[in-house]
């Protein structure tokens, strides 16, 4: 866990994290900044405690008598079956990632996803991509910067989540360090720069545009790239 | 954290499914009964297998776990089926249940929750490449740092600790006596005993559950 985090899901975000009620793509970037933050974990288990309360409380919905004695084998069955008694550990995902010259231990839920086996893309200004196929609402991706890269200037249609997972970037807003989740929406025009490096993973719920000089011409590519991201499968 | 100390009197349906008393575990004088707290019931479970005590849980929680079911699916088979996906999962994970994780409420609905994410992706088709268990971790797989950050505080506030031991049962008082007592690390412990350390972690966990509730600090 990392001590110092300072940025962080909103409450409003963690809520629905735990609720289920988020694209499958925004539960899982969450999933991996809440991994390394302690403050976020404490927060999720609180959230998780408040969510089973209204669970409880909440007779919308009622088994009728019917499905009760079909409830009456099920509990029978369950308990002839045997216990697990300790929880094992899955070793067989290999937790860290090569970039360049070195490797990055990745949270479990992203060290899954990369285990799968990623496609690195170079895009332009020293940026590598890498996609990974979450849901069809979302665009998910590893992203590595270059020491000395610059994403040209853009803006988001919808919102975009960058996890930093090792290194650094900064924008006009802030510098962002391992664990840091970086909410940007349309309101923001920025352009991420790193000097040391940083290799993060992106959710994008809807793709980027740029505004500025040539880059603008990605745009349309963009988002094509964007809509063959999501209708696939 | 809410505390554990009460009892939980809010459930106004009466359980549909009388306790039963025939399982082996169950000795007389201690079976789980009604009025018991979902804690109580789930540590019963966890320690001794016991039937009676899951029975009970079983007619608290399928009802809101079906609700939840028909809400996300609108099916009433798959709905069935959460629900047994889901008690199932409680039974075979109540030895790994952890007080300090939060209430016997709160682990059912994240163990819930869980199933379902796994069977609306089946459903949809999404990729499975992480599931529900990758992104709620719902038992603690390696992270014993909270049980040690404790220990200063713990000491501090309990005395006469000593007298509550006699209570634990011998396979769990070893285990925290190693490393509460010995200050032997997890991995000593386990060897010093010559059990698995999956072993030794969920009894230290069941042991330390135990006696803080004994002490009445569970916080």
């Amino acid at each position: 866990m990392n001590a110092e985090v300072n940025f962080h899901p909103t409450d409003d975000l963690l809520a629905k994290f735990v609720r289920d009620e988020l694209s499958a793509g925004m539960i899982v970037v969450i999933a991996a900044h809440v991994e390394q933050c302690q403050v976020c974990t404490q927060k999720t288990r609180d959230f998780e405690q408040t969510a089973s309360i209204e669970w409880m409380e909440d007779v919308a919905e009622e088994a009728d008598t019917a499905e009760q004695s079909a409830f009456a084998d099920m509990a029978a069955k369950i308990t002839s079956l045997p216990q697990i008694k300790e929880s094992r550990q899955d070793d067989s995902v290999q937790h860290e990632i090569h970039v360049l010259d070195h490797s990055v231990r990745l949270p479990k839920v992203l060290a899954k996803l990369a285990a799968e086996g990623l496609v690195w893309k170079k895009m332009a200004g020293g940026i590598n991509q890498a996609s990974v196929a979450l849901d069809d609402k979302t665009q998910c991706e590893f992203i590595y910067m270059k020491p000395g890269s610059q994403v040209p200037v853009h803006r988001h249609e919808g919102s975009e989540v960058t996890l930093v997972l090792d290194g650094s970037f900064r924008d006009d807003l802030g510098d962002y360090r391992p664990a840091d989740f970086v909410v940007r929406d349309r309101s923001h025009t920025h352009q991420p720069a790193s000097d040391e490096g940083c290799l993060c993973f992106a959710v994008l719920d809807s793709p980027l545009t740029f505004t500025q000089g040539l880059a603008r011409l990605m745009n349309p590519f963009l988002k094509y790239r964007f809509w063959r991201a999501t209708s696939a499968g | 954290m809410s505390t554990l100390a009460g009892k939980s009197p809010r459930r106004e349906q009466p359980n549909p499914q009388p306790a039963r008393t025939t399982g082996d575990t169950v000795r007389p004088g201690e079976e789980a009964a009604d009025q018991s707290s979902d804690e109580e019931l789930l540590i019963a479970v966890g320690n001794k297998q016991d039937r009676a005590a899951f029975n009970l849980l079983f007619g608290r929680f399928a009802k809101r776990i079906f609700a939840m079911g028909i809400k996300l699916t609108r099916n009433e088979q798959l709905a069935n089926d959460l629900v047994q996906e889901a008690m199932l999962t409680v039974w075979q994970k109540a030895p790994m249940y952890d007080l300090d994780r939060g209430t016997a409420q709160s682990w059912i609905f994240t163990l819930t929750r869980n199933r379902c994410f796994d069977m609306l992706r089946k459903i949809k088709r999404q990729p499975m490449t992480v599931n529900a268990d990758d992104i709620w971790p719902t038992v603690e797989d390696q992270d014993s740092d909270l049980i040690h950050e404790e220990k200063g505080s713990f000491y501090a506030e309990v005395d006469n600790i000593e007298s509550y031991y006699g209570q634990l049962p011998d396979a769990q008082r070893a285990v925290v006596e190693q490393i509460y007592i010995h200050d032997r690390t997890h991995e000593e412990a386990a060897l010093e005993l010559d059990i698995p350390l999956g072993t030794l972690k969920s009894r230290l966990r069941l042991g330390m559950g135990k006696l803080r509730q004994l002490v009445g600090t569970v916080e």
